[in-house]
């Protein structure tokens, strides 16, 4: 968790990520931030991100990011 | 019939309330789908059937890929990994085929009433350069309503199906409905299965709030409409209809106008839209946000049209991100340029297939092309320039979150705004350019008074806009600071609330633009 905290304070400084749960939906995140992030996930945690998956739910909040990529690892 | 139509709002609307609430609740839906093939019926005549093939197509296809789904997991259950995978691959395959058939299938429809006569024409002139004396005939069809907003709804109820999101519906009744609904059936807001199916199939009573809320809604509609719109329609005629007689800034004015006629004409049909839809106790997405508070156009595009900027965000802007095509030119991107550069390439190929249909998708000419593009290239820079600005701000100690800094950035966005609204509007690509050339080039205001009083628009008729307008404003202002108008009447004593209602009725009855002089406006989304 603690890496992808680090990607999307490299792509999106000036948010509070520990607390915030609405990076879509509050627009901390872009489509084109949204993009940037799906990259680094899957160059740093060997997933594939289908576009099915890009839902404002799936990206609000950390933890919400962080269990699609558990859920992605479990069903490759 | 449109929305604004005396009939639809006094006569057809209320006829159907009143049904519904004395048939048996079971009845309910079907009664709403039986008044909704009879609006679109009375609009379309016979072009009914393509609605109902295209229902039909979407029907079965979303539960042959249910089938093929139930088929698939039967025969994985006792398989090892390999041979699920290999038996996996092979029901996608199957399933992407009954998906991509049926998306085809509806997208010929539309094809062929929208789009036959602007590729023809584009084919004749090719055949035309290379000499070769043959062209094909170019005839005019008159397209079914609203064929491009439920070929959008039919494709995203498919591909949710095909994904996982929606479960494939049983019930024919609700698909049928969930493509024909009444309210939404002319122009939208595109809405997906998931977010109204169960609500239009409930057959909830409506109630003296749901009818107060409703038809407060449509009053406000109504308003903008009649009051706002069609009091600029005759301006905005004249000037885009014979542009080289006047003068620059009248042009200016009359791009400004159009800009606010197509606000008040869409967003007051929502109202009516989805007024019409709450008396039913059918809660439909908002299609405005405010959207002349944007920041910039990728935000603006964002709070207007709502549902159709999702519509392409998720069915085309993040599929094509997302494709091997793309992720391979990325990849090469990545090595070569940086992380920065590829997201960039990426998103700009995404946005350029985004643009392209949304152009399209608008009308089958070379404005609405030029339109797309328009909007493209503005967010393009956008995207590319922002990192820059925001360095310049920090450099020169600019507060970005500054009001003035804040207000700057809405009055550019307005102007790019009404720019991208007359290459809309213009009869031709030659017209938009002149006018856009006259009005950046020609500047003068030598008789500016005189001729903009001589445009079918006398001082009062000003000041009743600008009054409108401030109202719609004040309205949106407060929305936009989170004090919701229609809440805060609804909580106010019954002496109170009617005197708004009397008001906006009083409103529209005498400051309405009807009669000779004045030329309402038809209904322009419609016609997409």
């Amino acid at each position: 968790m603690e890496k992808l905290i680090e990607i999307l304070e490299e792509l999106q400084p000036e948010v509070d990520y520990e607390s915030c749960e609405n990076l879509v939906d509050g627009r901390y995140l872009d489509s084109l931030t949204i993009l940037a992030l799906i990259s680094e996930i899957e160059n740093n945690f060997g997933v594939l991100v289908p576009a099915v998956e890009i839902i404002p739910s799936n990206f609000n909040s950390v933890k919400k990011i962080w269990e699609l990529i558990e859920r992605l690892k479990e069903e490759e | 019939m449109s929305y604004f139509n005396i009939i639809y709002i006094f006569a057809f609307l209320p006829v159907v309330i009143i049904l519904y609430n004395i048939i048996p609740k079971k009845l309910r839906p079907v009664l709403l789908l039986i008044a909704s093939y009879l609006f679109f019926f009375y609009i379309s005549g016979k072009l009914i059937i393509f609605l109902i093939l295209s229902s039909l197509s979407i029907y079965f296809s979303a539960l042959l890929m249910k089938k093929i789904d139930k088929v698939k997991e039967e025969k994985i259950t006792d398989l090892e990994s390999e041979e699920k995978r290999v038996v996996k691959e092979k029901y996608k395959r199957l399933k992407r085929t009954v998906l991509v058939v049926t998306i085809l299938f509806n997208l010929s429809f539309l094809f062929f009433f929208k789009y036959l006569n602007f590729f023809g024409s584009i084919v004749n002139g090719i055949l035309d350069i290379l000499k070769i004396n043959y062209s094909f005939k170019l005839i005019k069809l008159l397209a079914p309503i609203g064929i491009s907003f439920y070929t959008l709804q039919a494709i995203s109820y498919l591909v949710d199906v095909y994904n996982g999101k929606v479960e494939a519906s049983d019930s024919l009744l609700k698909v049928l409905l969930y493509l024909s609904f009444f309210p939404i059936i002319m122009e939208g807001p595109i809405t997906r299965f998931s977010s109204v199916c169960d609500s239009l199939l409930k057959g909830e009573k409506t109630t003296y709030n749901s009818i107060c809320l409703g038809y407060q809604r449509i009053l406000f509609g109504m308003f903008k409409k009649f009051v706002i719109a069609d009091r600029l329609n005759i301006f905005v005629k004249l000037t885009f209809g014979n542009y080289r007689s006047y003068s620059s800034l009248v042009l200016a004015l009359g791009a400004i106008f159009y800009t606010i006629l197509l606000y008040m004409e869409f967003s007051g049909t929502m109202d009516v839209v989805i007024g019409s839809a709450e008396i039913f106790n059918i809660k439909l997405e908002e299609n405005f946000k405010a959207p002349f508070f944007s920041k910039n156009i990728s935000e603006f595009w964002s709070r207007w049209h709502i549902s159709l900027g999702l519509w392409l965000k998720n069915y085309i802007f993040y599929p094509v991100s997302m494709s091997k095509f793309v992720k391979k030119i990325t990849a090469w991107f990545r090595k070569l340029f940086g992380s920065r550069v590829a997201t960039q390439v990426m998103g700009s190929m995404a946005l350029f297939a985004v643009w392209s249909l949304n152009g399209l998708w608008h009308g089958a000419g070379w404005t609405f092309v030029v339109f797309g593009y328009y909007h493209l290239i503005l967010i393009l820079l956008g995207n590319i320039f922002e990192p820059t600005v925001i360095k310049v701000c920090k450099k020169l100690k600019i507060n970005r979150d500054n009001k003035f800094y804040k207000f700057l950035r809405i009055i550019k966005t307005c102007c790019l705004v009404v720019i991208g609204e007359l290459i809309f509007r213009a009869p031709s690509l030659s017209v938009a350019f002149g006018m856009l050339g006259k009005i950046f080039t020609k500047f003068s205001l030598k008789g500016f008074s005189s001729e903009v009083l001589s445009l079918g628009l006398d001082v009062c008729d000003f000041l009743v806009v600008i009054l409108g307008v401030v109202v719609v404003f004040v309205v949106s202002l407060l929305n936009e600071k989170g004090k919701n108008v229609r809440e805060r009447i609804s909580q106010k004593n019954i002496f109170v609330r009617w005197a708004f209602y009397y008001a906006l009725i009083l409103g529209i009855i005498l400051l309405g633009a009807y009669g000779p002089g004045y030329a309402p406006v038809d209904p322009i989304y419609a016609d997409f």
